[in-house]
């Protein structure tokens, strides 16, 4: 579904990713693991428009999407539900939710596409007329995720989204996330939190230093000593 | 080894650059006096002379809003002080020789009163602010009619003579102006090739690494605009006798304070010699179209003004002086590749390691909210003389913090940092100044670089706290470098680096202060392999030279190999501290890295 | 008490004056986070088009406004898309800066090439007719700009709220990330603020052109005291820009009476120094948005 070709990105003058090839299929859960600034996050926005690669190439449901902007990528059903929650803090839950669904595509289901969100997140329908900027950071990442599917996307990309929460709510969002696979939705998550990432995810790649150093099913990668050694610290 | 081939090759092209800029800056300067006085004619004389006023104006402006990067669209205000207190003292029967002090005094004394408060604007709001201060004196000058003259305005009385500065030949009067444009370029040359310049450009360009530098932030901005405001004010005292009638419209117009910034950007923001080329190449433009088109030209120069502005800020935002070093530096850079191929790697002493001695920090029980976020929890440790103390935990546990409450950058909510300085007492600095002058010097987990120096004036920003001669901090920053790796690069933009190297260059700023206390944040994120088989044998080294280090870091390889003692830090409280090997295995730290499913599985 | 009634009127006249010249001002400083220097000149612009409009084709100065308001929202439309965008991701703000005096220069003397150095008078068409309330004066062209001043601020609040669009543009404001991620085209949403900013300043123009004398300064005059009123109704808030403007106007014109004419500059230039140095936030932003203060 999702296929990265020799992919090169960086910021300015600065390169971060050095041929990165990876393969998305319909339906799977894949993750990325690597350590800060092995440029996890920078292959995830370059896939959803943001950076714009310097050689390579990006295919999603077989047409060549490498040189498309953000909008395009959404409009295309790629959706990333990027790190740290980035809600719009002095709006309201619901209208956050409705700005999930801005383009013209999703739109016109905007309103169905609340009430499946609000289905599987019965908390943030508690909170619609509150100030996003208000909420706990576990509800907090609740509806970054909740907005983030307001759009039906295809693709569900997670950047971090364990980050900065308490050891309780990361269950939760895990929880959260694994009822969306079961859904049939077609996951890329990074996560810091290795482990429960491995668990929950079908294969896996490593990342270091911008290269990917590793590609195999998330069972062998559990128990690969490299990884291990580097991100179990066992 | 890389002695000969680094700086040889270098040292000859920074005398090529200095020649290719000397002999056209000689040509230019002794062409604003031998023109006129060639020609002989009186409209050309009133052109140079305008340059040399405009030139001076805004090359003193450029002191503030070039170097030091604080954007006063107000500067008019001390050309006015200038002009108005040089003609009410001549018409006291008060040389103005004597009055272009007065006028400077008082102009320094309103810059002091005026800046204070408004540095910590930033960008728009501080230019907001200066166009404000500027109406106000506008208007005043308007109010207190007595004194001014008000809307009237004032004439000088008719005294001819050097001692009057009024003349009727031209030739004195462009002498006088050349001579204050001498004199504000060779401030503005001292200013910049000194202390006091790297540490303007180093606050405008991060003020947050120049306060962990040690740099006095607010002072020398102070010192700039006072610089400043005494030149504009010496100039606007030669103008007013030059154009021998002031009113406050003319001498506290926006228009004026909007032309001397312009000059100067369009020259070349920040360099000595750019506001000098900006008013050679636009002041004619002026004039000419004022002479010659007489009242059909209204507006036509400053329409073409208008647009030289904008479309220098949309193509060259560097300005002419960014042309031309652009033209000097391809040759330079041929020079800078010799140098690369011997790239020297960061060399270890041999030395051996010193024993762990008494106690450099004590951090008691510090406590810090933000907002109802708990973000540090009672956290207190010690740290000892060649000791490297890492400090581990997940993102977001709060180390960041309390790097910001050991270095002066955050007020701790209660709790207490100390620290013994060099004579053996006990201390409590609170500011970024005070912790870095007793030698807790830090570096920043984003990297801070000072992007438009080079990497040499980099680490000069941080040698200058020990050394304050150019040529000594120059040698301590060129060692520095090489100890670093960074010798090859030493002429290089700092904002051409790569993340390896501005992680480098970070550590580099801060070993060039020579701290006794290093704080190291996350140096090791984001570079390859070989960088951090580097970076461990770095820090070791600088450990063996007796510099006790608390490092934050995310390389458990670099954790586990270097720390003598390591403390976990979860949800802003201490969990765990101890050995390296032992903490690693403590499941409570194990749970907070991995959740506590992990165990599970484990178990 | 009369002569109070009658100061207090003027005051509020003054300040529905800087509302609706502010309003513009604060929707771009909030959204595109750029201070546009030139703002006062696309008032001026609008002026000098209302007066040509109305003098030539003899229509009614409020009628220009079709013409005029959808001219100011190219104007600023063109300046965001080929002045401000190329630079939004320059590092030094004095460039943004720069740009904008540059427009503003380059304006103000074109209006000079054009027009010359004489004021122009756009036809009173009965707005300077005074009115009597009771104990108060004022002129019906006052009464104009009050009611406009509301609506347009009433208007703006709702586009904003209740529209897809407007929502739209207050997600670009607070989280120019995330809003990219939502598909929206960020650079659109900066070109169409940026026009419906100046767009609002062609209101502007249009109902104080009958009342005030046109001349390539003008913009000066306003824009100056337009920035008080958005630094002191805290910036990007557009209610808070109306309280401002009110403030502003009452002390302006109390100054005006009671210390004396030439020195209400004085106070109300005070005043925005004391709110920038001690409060910049502003009087009425609930939330700190301090990016343009060292803490």
């Amino acid at each position: 579904m999702l296929r990265l070709e020799n992919i090169h990105a960086g910021y300015g003058p600065t390169t971060i990713l050095h041929d990165i090839s990876l393969t998305v299929e319909a339906g799977e859960v894949v993750t990325i693991v690597g350590a800060n600034g092995a440029g996890k996050t920078t292959t995830l926005r370059t896939i959803a428009g943001l950076i714009r690669p310097t050689a390579g190439t990006i295919t999603f449901e077989g047409e060549d999407v490498t040189r498309l902007s953000s909008h395009e990528m959404v409009d295309r059903g790629i959706t990333l539900i990027p790190e740290g929650r980035q809600l719009f803090p002095d709006m309201t839950v619901q209208e956050n939710l409705l700005m999930g669904a801005y383009r013209k595509a999703a739109r016109q289901h905007k309103d169905a596409a609340l009430q499946e969100v609000l289905s599987l997140f019965p908390r943030v329908r508690e909170r619609l007329t509150q100030k996003a900027g208000s909420l706990s950071g576990g509800e907090q990442q609740m509806v970054a995720i909740a907005r983030g599917m307001m759009a039906r996307p295809k693709l569900l990309m997670f950047d971090e989204p364990s980050l900065g929460l308490a050891p309780i709510i990361v269950t939760q969002v895990f929880d959260v996330i694994e009822t969306i696979v079961k859904t049939g939705a077609t996951v890329l998550i990074v996560e810091q939190n290795v482990f429960h990432t491995l668990k929950a995810a079908d294969r896996g790649y490593v990342l270091e230093n911008g290269e990917i150093v590793l590609a195999d099913t998330s069972d062998a990668l559990l128990h690969n000593d490299h990884v291990r050694q580097a991100y179990l610290g066992i | 080894m890389t002695d000969i081939s680094t700086t040889s090759p270098r040292s000859q092209a920074a005398s090529n650059g200095w020649m290719l800029k000397a002999i056209p800056l000689a040509a230019i300067l002794a062409s604003l006096v031998l023109i006129p006085v060639i020609v002989g004619n009186q409209f050309v004389y009133h052109i140079f002379i305008t340059i040399c006023i405009f030139a001076a104006l805004s090359t003193a402006w450029n002191i503030v809003g070039g170097f030091a990067g604080q954007l006063s669209l107000g500067h008019a205000i001390f050309y006015g002080i200038g002009a108005y207190t040089g003609v009410i003292l001549m018409n006291m029967g008060i040389s103005p020789w004597i009055g272009m002090f007065a006028g400077a005094a008082i102009a320094v004394l309103a810059a002091v009163i005026i800046s204070y408060p408004c540095f910590r604007l930033h960008g728009p709001f501080f230019a907001l602010a200066t166009i404000a201060f500027l109406e106000v004196f506008r208007v005043l000058a308007l109010h207190w009619r007595e004194l001014t003259g008000g809307a009237t305005g004032l004439m000088i009385p008719l005294q001819i003579g050097w001692e009057w500065m009024v003349f009727r030949d031209r030739l004195p009067q462009l002498l006088i102006a050349f001579g204050l444009l001498l004199l504000t370029l060779a401030v503005a040359w001292w200013i910049r090739s000194h202390r006091i310049g790297f540490y303007l450009v180093a606050t405008r360009e991060r003020e947050s690494a120049a306060l962990a530098a040690g740099v006095g932030t607010v002072r020398v901005r102070l010192a700039a605009v006072a610089v400043s405001a005494a030149l504009t004010a010496f100039v606007g005292t030669f103008h007013a006798m030059y154009l021998t009638f002031i009113e406050p419209a003319a001498m506290f117009s926006l228009q004026m304070s909007i032309q001397i910034a312009m000059f100067a950007l369009i020259g070349g923001l920040g360099t000595v010699f750019g506001p000098l080329l900006g008013a050679v190449l636009l002041v004619p433009i002026s004039e000419l179209a004022r002479a010659w088109l007489g009242a059909h030209a209204l507006g036509l120069h400053g329409f073409v003004y208008g647009v030289v502005l904008m479309l220098v800020v949309l193509f060259m935002p560097n300005g002419l002086m960014g042309l031309i070093s652009r033209f000097t530096k391809q040759r330079r850079e041929r020079g800078v590749l010799a140098g690369t191929i011997a790239a020297s790697a960061a060399t270890p002493d041999a030395r051996q390691r010193a024993p762990i001695g008494a106690d450099v920090m004590r951090v008691e029980h510090l406590q810090k909210h933000f907002g109802g976020l708990h973000v540090t929890n009672d956290v207190g440790f010690t740290l000892r003389e060649g000791e490297i103390l890492g400090l581990i935990g997940p993102n977001g546990a709060g180390k960041t913090t309390v790097f910001n409450m050991i270095s002066g950058f955050l007020k701790p909510d209660s709790g207490s940092v100390t620290v013994r300085a060099a004579d053996g007492s006990w201390q409590s600095p609170t500011t970024p100044g005070d912790f870095a002058t007793i030698g807790v010097g830090r570096t920043f987990q984003i990297v801070q670089p000072f992007a438009a120096m080079t990497v040499e004036e980099n680490i000069m920003v941080g040698a200058f706290h020990r050394y304050s001669d150019v040529e000594e901090a120059r040698e301590v920053a060129r060692e520095t470098a090489e100890r670093m790796g960074l010798g090859p690069w030493l002429d290089a933009e700092a904002r051409g680096l790569t993340i390896g190297g501005l992680k480098r260059l970070e550590v580099a700023r801060v070993m060039a202060m020579k701290p006794r206390i290093l704080l190291l944040d996350e140096v090791m994120a984001g570079i390859n392999q070989t960088d951090v088989r580097r970076a461990i044998d770095l820090m070791k080294s600088i450990r063996d030279s007796g510099v006790s280090i608390v490092a934050i870091e995310h390389v458990m390889q670099a954790v586990m190999s270097l720390s003598d003692r390591v403390i976990v830090l979860n949800s802003g409280k201490i969990i765990a501290q101890g050995e390296p090997r032992e903490v690693v295995k403590d499941p409570v730290v194990v749970e907070a890295y991995l959740g506590k499913e992990f165990i599970d599985a484990q178990a | 008490m009369n002569t109070f009634l009658q100061v207090l009127t003027n005051g509020i006249m003054l300040g529905s004056l800087f509302a609706i010249v502010a309003v513009g001002l604060t929707l771009i400083f909030g959204i595109v986070k750029v201070v546009n220097f030139a703002h006062g000149e696309f008032l001026m612009v609008g002026m000098y088009l209302t007066y040509v409009l109305t003098t030539w084709m003899g229509i009614h100065p409020f009628a220009t406004v079709i013409l005029v308001a959808p001219a100011l929202f190219l104007l600023g439309a063109v300046t965001q898309r080929f002045l401000i965008q190329p630079l939004m991701s320059a590092d030094d703000d004095h460039i943004q800066i720069f740009a904008t005096v540059g427009l503003s220069t380059a304006l103000i003397n074109l209006a000079l090439l054009v027009f010359g150095a004489d004021i122009a008078s756009t036809p009173a068409s009965g707005l300077r007719t005074p009115l009597q309330l009771g104990p108060v004066r004022l002129l019906s062209g006052q009464v104009a700009i009050l009611v406009a001043s509301i609506a347009v601020v009433v208007v703006l609040q709702l586009f904003l709220s209740r529209t897809q669009t407007g929502r739209a543009i207050r997600a670009v404001a607070q989280n120019r990330a995330a809003a990219q991620l939502m598909g929206i085209n960020v650079n659109w949403i900066y070109i169409l603020t940026f026009g419906i900013g100046a767009a609002c300043v062609g209101v502007a123009s249009v109902l104080i052109a009958p009342l005030y004398p046109t001349s390539s300064g003008i913009g000066t005059y306003f824009v100056l005291t337009a920035f008080v009123v958005v630094v002191l109704g805290g910036l990007g808030s557009i209610g808070g820009a109306f309280a401002g403007a009110m403030i502003i106007g009452l002390i302006d014109s109390f100054a005006g009476f009671y210390i004396g004419s030439d020195l209400r500059e004085v106070a109300v230039f005070g005043v925005f120094l004391l709110i920038l140095i001690l409060k910049p936030s502003g009087l009425f932003s609930s939330r700190l948005n301090l990016s343009h203060v060292s803490p």
